[in-house]
């Protein structure tokens, strides 16, 4: 049991880590792709920069979320602000348990809704006009990146009420 | 507040005032015309695509000869130039242009002229560059390069493969040619593993050479000239001189024409007005002496235009009620505070047949909403007062630019009013500066409460946000449905689906469990509740036996029903939805504050204080570009999707006026828009 409860912040931290990791590392891939595209865009009409830059940066958003989480979770650890307290060993598991939502959704959301943007971006150059409509496709991936961001949230804060 | 009522407007003038007639009203730019479909023995259509293709030709040429300008002679211009707008015209200026017209578009051509040449004399550069490149392993040879030889002697000029010395050369030339005659060779020089050579035999002897060279890999070389090399390459420098004189003349001309730039914009916007006036006349019916036009105007509008024009020309003006199956276009007026969303519910689509402009319904939700998810009282003011500037110092910016400005006005004052609700003055800034800098524990409390601290709470507080929106939209279709007299409609599709979510709701509150997840004090009688029950039972199966009605067989019809009623899971979806304006308050908050505890790091002291300016003034730029766009996104998002998804589906025509400014790039009227 002991062994258990010195695995308490490791695990917490492990979670912290994930939810930063990969919403992250699905941003990256997502505003990749979107750049790829948006950058052929801009080589036949640089006038459309601004509209497919506002595209390209919408599946971005996830690992600005996950940074979020990691940090909300950091700091009910007590890491971020010094002297982190002695967290069980089941409290760790429920850390990682809460940040998983975010870690998880966040990623597949990123990817797909990168893909949603890349046709959007295509929509966009093709007419110009469609801007609203452009933008609202990718964003109802972001819907879910969203949901999941508030049950992280509300998970983790409430972990570092309950006395286990 | 509305949709603009027009009229159809129906015009019929004499042929020679055709030109000012026209030009009037594309300067007054209110009426949009129609093609007039009349086509019978008096009255005509003509074609004019011819006049208008020299039109297209003369604004690309000017086109193409501002760019060449502005990249021979670049122009100061600021980031914040394009918010300037368009220049003013004056009716005179537009006339006196007629003057100078054709030498504009000469000047045009000299400069594409210009262009061209200095483009190949580039070119001719190169080339020039290049082929004394090729000459450069024959400088020794003091003969031409095309030198066959004398009467009795041949000569070969080329290169082998491989680096040799005149002897070895020799020796290997001996041996392929062993009956041939005596011969000499010299090495001229050597580039990239060949050996260039000059050899000299007897004539009779050229055909065995020849043969035994070709069998070592002989090749002429590159360039051929009839001057010896080193003539050559100095001919070829003396040209290569003479033709970057020859550019430097060309920009010159091309500096000397930049006075010019004033009157090529003019010229790209004369002849883009022109051609948009030859393209209204291939829409009028002529007679020999008379044309008639039709087409629609404000209704407002209406009466200034007759006096206006009965009063210039004679002419016979009619103004009637354009009938239901027409395609009416639609034009949006609205007051000065809900104005600036106009574009986000064009971009949506712009209202239909028989809808309302929700514009109006629209416009303080979406600053709500906005200012919520954004959240920070730092970040509005510094929106409100970027907004405010720029609309001041830019009072020219084009219509879409300052309403979308406008919009962030407001947007920037709702922002600072919720950051003051939730103390978030960029993030919590003055607590880290206070502890850090000056060791006090000192902050600006929330005025109502900090969502990070409670967040059940904002989470209630943004699903009541929610349910009012959606009711706000389902209410605007009531008033659709009643003010068209459907009064049916209005009952089965409204008020059934109010009484049965609003009675799903209080029954909702009414359970233990979910008050005592939302932390919510307030208990529901029962009997409230049993009452909660009942109508929403009775608006369930109300939607049941109506949702499918425009089925004849009764089967079909519940059956229709009930995937109706299926929608209220819709409501919950739609509901939740709104939890994005909690999460997206947070994530500005939280951002802010990882952006001020990283300034921090640096600890108090001078070099503190440095870094921490350096670091805040990155990462709020940062937090405030990227929240800016996430709040924008999302709050579009609930009206075009939650919101305008309960009575809203457009389709209707933008109000596309024959005006003189429609499609010019640099210049507008005056006079425009004010009559």
């Amino acid at each position: 049991m002991n062994f258990f409860n010195s695995l308490g912040l490791p695990l917490a931290l492990l979670g912290a880590a994930l939810a930063a990791l990969l919403p992250g590392i699905g941003s990256a891939i997502g505003v990749g792709k979107t750049g790829q595209a948006a950058a052929g865009v801009v080589a036949e009409d640089p006038s459309q920069f601004g509209k497919v830059l506002v595209l390209q940066l919408l599946p971005g958003t996830q690992g600005i979320y996950g940074l979020l989480i990691a940090f909300i979770a950091l700091s009910q650890m007590g890491i971020l602000g010094g002297g982190a307290a002695a967290i069980s060993g089941a409290k760790g598991l429920l850390y990682l348990a809460a940040c998983l939502p975010m870690a998880l959704v966040g990623y597949y959301s990123a990817i797909n809704q990168g893909n949603a943007a890349v046709a959007s971006i295509g929509l966009e150059a093709k007419r110009p006009d469609q801007f609203g409509k452009a933008m609202i496709f990718p964003a109802m991936v972001e819907t879910y990146a969203i949901l999941a961001l508030l049950v992280s949230i509300l998970a983790i804060s409430g972990v570092g009420g309950l006395n286990v | 507040m509305a949709v603009i009522q027009m009229k159809r407007v129906t015009l019929c003038a004499l042929r020679k005032n055709r030109k000012q007639v026209l030009e009037d009203l594309q300067r007054r730019g209110v009426v949009e015309i129609s093609d007039t479909d009349i086509k019978d023995g008096v009255f005509q259509k003509s074609d004019l695509s011819d006049s208008r293709a020299v039109f297209a030709k003369n604004v690309s040429a000017a086109r193409r000869a501002l760019e060449i300008l502005n990249r021979v002679v670049p122009q100061n211009r600021s980031m914040l130039s394009a918010l300037e707008g368009k220049k003013q015209l004056s009716a005179r200026q537009y006339e006196e242009f007629a003057q100078r017209h054709d030498e504009t578009v000469r000047a045009a051509e000299r400069l594409e002229a210009l262009d061209r040449s200095i483009a190949e004399s580039r070119s001719e550069i190169v080339r020039t560059e290049l082929e004394r490149e090729a000459l450069s392993p024959w400088m020794e040879t003091d003969v031409p390069l095309d030198f066959a030889g004398t009467k009795t002697t041949a000569a070969f000029i080329g290169s082998l493969p491989g680096a040799m010395t005149r002897e070895e050369l020799s020796v290997r030339v001996a041996q392929a040619a062993p009956q041939a005659g005596p011969f000499t060779a010299e090495v001229v020089g050597a580039a990239q593993d060949q050996t260039c050579f000059f050899l000299l035999c007897e004539k009779k002897d050229r055909e065995a050479y020849a043969a035994a060279l070709n069998a070592l890999g002989f090749a002429r070389p590159a360039v051929q000239s009839d001057r010896p090399p080193k003539q050559q390459a100095g001919a070829l420098q003396a040209a290569a001189e003479e033709h970057r004189k020859a550019i430097e003349r060309g920009e010159a001309e091309i500096k000397s024409l930049a006075d010019r730039r004033s009157d090529l914009e003019l010229l790209a916007d004369y002849d883009t007005i022109r051609s948009d006036k030859y393209e209204v006349i291939g829409r009028l019916a002529q007679s020999k002496r008379t044309f008639l036009l039709t087409g629609f105007v404000p209704a407002k509008k209406a009466a200034g235009l007759e006096a206006a024009l009965t009063g210039k020309y004679d002419l016979a003006i009619d103004f009637s009620d354009p009938d239901e199956k027409e395609d009416v276009p639609v034009l949006l007026k609205n007051n000065a505070f809900t104005t600036p969303v106009e574009d986000v519910v064009e971009s949506f689509s712009l209202p239909g047949k028989g809808e309302i402009d929700p514009t109006a319904i629209m416009a303080p939700f979406y600053y709500f909403l906005y200012g919520m998810m954004l959240g920070d009282a730092a970040y509005g003011i510094i929106m409100t007062l970027v907004t405010f500037l720029l609309m001041k110092k830019f009072p020219r910016m084009s219509p879409t630019m300052h309403k979308m400005l406008n919009m962030f006005f407001y947007c920037g004052i709702s922002t600072t009013f919720w950051g003051v609700m939730f103390g978030s003055y960029f993030g919590d800034v003055v607590d880290v500066v206070g502890s850090t800098f000056f060791h006090t524990s000192v902050s600006l409390p929330a005025l109502w409460f900090a969502p990070l601290n409670q967040p059940m709470r904002l989470l209630v507080f943004c699903l009541l946000v929610g349910v009012i929106h959606l009711f706000t939209g389902l209410g605007a279709g009531l008033y659709e449905a009643v003010h068209a007299g459907r009064y049916r409609d209005a009952l089965y599709d409204v008020v059934f689906w109010y009484l049965l979510v609003g009675g799903l709701i209080i029954m909702l509150l009414s359970s233990s469990m979910i008050r005592s997840m939302f932390g919510l004090s307030f208990v529901i009688p029962s009997p409230v509740a049993t009452g909660a029950g009942i109508v929403a039972a009775l608006a369930a199966a109300g939607i049941i036996l109506t949702g499918g009605r425009e089925s004849k067989n009764p089967v079909k019809r519940i059956m229709k029903g009930l995937y109706a009623l299926y929608n209220v899971t819709g409501y919950l979806s739609d509901m939740l939805s709104y939890s994005r304006l909690l999460a997206l308050g947070l994530a500005t908050g939280v951002i802010a504050s990882v952006v001020n505890k990283m300034a921090a790091m640096a600890g108090g002291g001078a070099v503190g204080a440095i870094v921490f300016i350096l670091i805040f003034i990155v990462g709020h730029t940062l937090n405030i570009a990227i929240n800016m766009l996430g709040a924008y996104v999302h709050t579009n998002r609930l009206q075009y999707v939650e919101f305008f998804g309960k009575f809203y589906s457009g389709g209707g025509r933008k109000f596309n006026p024959f005006s003189a400014s429609a499609h010019t790039q640099y210049y507008q009227f005056k006079e425009e828009n004010e009559s």
